[in-house]
């Protein structure tokens, strides 16, 4: 049972910091949910590129446990083709767990916050295999950590952050470490800065990077299997009272990836929708 | 027939004498986008007793209006704000209460709740001696206290007896 309840938290750990309900899509973001609000994420995440297209399809939970702290789980599916670096920006078939912690919180202002936060999880393999090279290792749970500061406004928002995860080997297997890290600028024009029973609407800047170490084999390292790349694009979010719609889409600015190991990727693209059911309840009378 | 008369003068004497806060105004720090005013939207809605909410984003004044005869305390208010991560300055209210105290040094209590403020004027403080043991409407300010509290005192701008 004590088991269990560990992998549960781990497992709420993992897509943490990255976007969803109140954020972009891509990068890392330091909202978190209120206390008591239950959040339900669903969406699509794809890579397109030389060896073809590789879909995620998740289910995203998250539950406001004070108001800085929020237990997260998210479910990958994939499907498709396609032999691409190891990514946690984009997600893979990793079931993760984990919390989130809002540690820094300064809201001084009408309408503007500054604030930090951190998420640690851990990362299990789900019940799919990878592709291409990836897909045929091993595979361990690892442990995923990542840290996001920025400040939100009605007119503006931006974040910096970055994650690192770690797995274990499995019969002398190992998957890559992976450093990530992104910076995202958003604006919501004067026009729709309006009240909260509309629309809400805001666009995004997204800049990701990750960097992933070499694939360890039977033993020995893969030659030629780290890479490290850099993506760019747009990004909308729409939101009204309970209910986000997000889409983004990226493409390569840099890209250092053995082309004989992994497939040329292209595009990056996600869909997500999200439900916020908030809590009406309060502690005292 | 007694018992029933007795019971009707007994509810009549209680609504008279029945306190309570009939509007609060508060501005909350830090609320950027609308899901934020929609968990606050929501939590106030489930306080008893509030019967509107009206939260402007851009403002970010909440404004609260209240049914007769509710027992919403003032924590109730700031564990709304606090729950969803925002703060909020001072809170602007209309309250009905009982004056207690002395005219040098009043108090105004909100039975029903275990709210209790010293009254300070705004401005040139009246004389209170004439409704000193009266129910009373109060309008003023309620400074914003720490994270957790209820301030101690009120800033009233006008208080007039009850009718």
């Amino acid at each position: 049972m004590r088991y269990f309840l560990a992998l549960a938290c781990a497992f709420a750990l993992a897509r943490m910091a990255l976007a969803a309900d109140h954020g972009p899509v891509f990068s890392y973001a330091t909202p978190v949910n209120s206390q008591g609000e239950l959040s339900f994420d669903a969406g699509i995440t794809g890579r397109y590129g030389s060896s073809g297209t590789q879909f995620s399809t998740g289910s995203g939970f998250g539950y406001g446990l004070t108001p800085h702290i929020t237990l997260n789980a998210f479910l990958p599916a994939t499907f498709g083709t396609g032999s691409y670096p190891e990514s946690r920006i984009v997600s893979g078939s990793e079931w993760s767990a984990g919390a989130s912690w809002r540690f820094l919180h300064s809201v001084t202002s009408v309408g503007r916050r500054t604030e930090s936060t951190a998420s640690l999880g851990v990362v299990v393999p789900g019940p799919q295999r990878d592709f291409g090279v990836l897909g045929s290792l091993h595979r361990a749970p690892g442990i995923a950590g990542t840290l996001a500061t920025g400040l939100a406004s009605r007119s503006q928002y931006l974040w910096v952050g970055g994650g690192y995860t770690r797995f274990a080997e499995a019969s002398s297997d190992r998957r890559p470490d992976t450093v990530s890290w992104s910076g995202v600028y958003g604006y919501r024009p004067a026009k729709l800065r309006r009240g909260y029973d509309q629309w809400d609407y805001r666009g995004f800047a997204e800049l990701t990077g990750e960097h992933t170490g070499d694939v360890r084999s039977g033993g020995a390292v893969l030659p030629n299997s780290s890479s490290t790349t850099v993506w760019l694009g747009p990004s909308v979010l729409a939101i009204f009272k309970d209910v986000a719609i997000e889409g983004g889409v990226q493409g390569p600015v840099f890209r250092d990836v053995s082309e004989s190991v992994y497939g040329r990727e292209k595009v990056r693209f996600a869909i997500n929708f999200s439900y916020l059911k908030f809590s009406s309840h309060t502690n005292s009378h | 027939m007694k018992k029933t008369l007795i019971a009707g003068i007994l509810a009549i004497s209680s609504l008279a004498a029945h306190a309570e806060y009939q509007e609060v105004s508060l501005t909350v720090f830090g609320m950027d986008c609308a899901p934020c005013a929609h968990a606050i939207h929501v939590s106030m809605k489930g306080i008893q007793g509030v019967q509107t909410v009206d939260v402007n984003l851009n403002t970010g004044l909440v404004s609260i209006k209240l049914a007769p005869g509710n027992t919403a305390a003032l924590r109730q208010f700031n564990e709304a704000v606090e729950k969803n991560g925002f703060t909020h300055k001072d809170a602007n209210v209309v309250v009905r209460g009982t004056l207690s105290g002395t005219a040098s040094a009043p108090f105004l209590e909100v039975s029903g709740t275990k709210d209790r403020f010293a009254l300070a004027p705004i401005a040139s403080g009246s004389n209170l001696t004439a409704v000193l043991g009266k129910t009373v409407i109060v309008t003023g300010t309620l400074p914003q206290a720490a994270k957790g509290k209820v301030p101690d005192s009120l800033r009233y701008k006008t208080i007039t007896e009850a009718r």
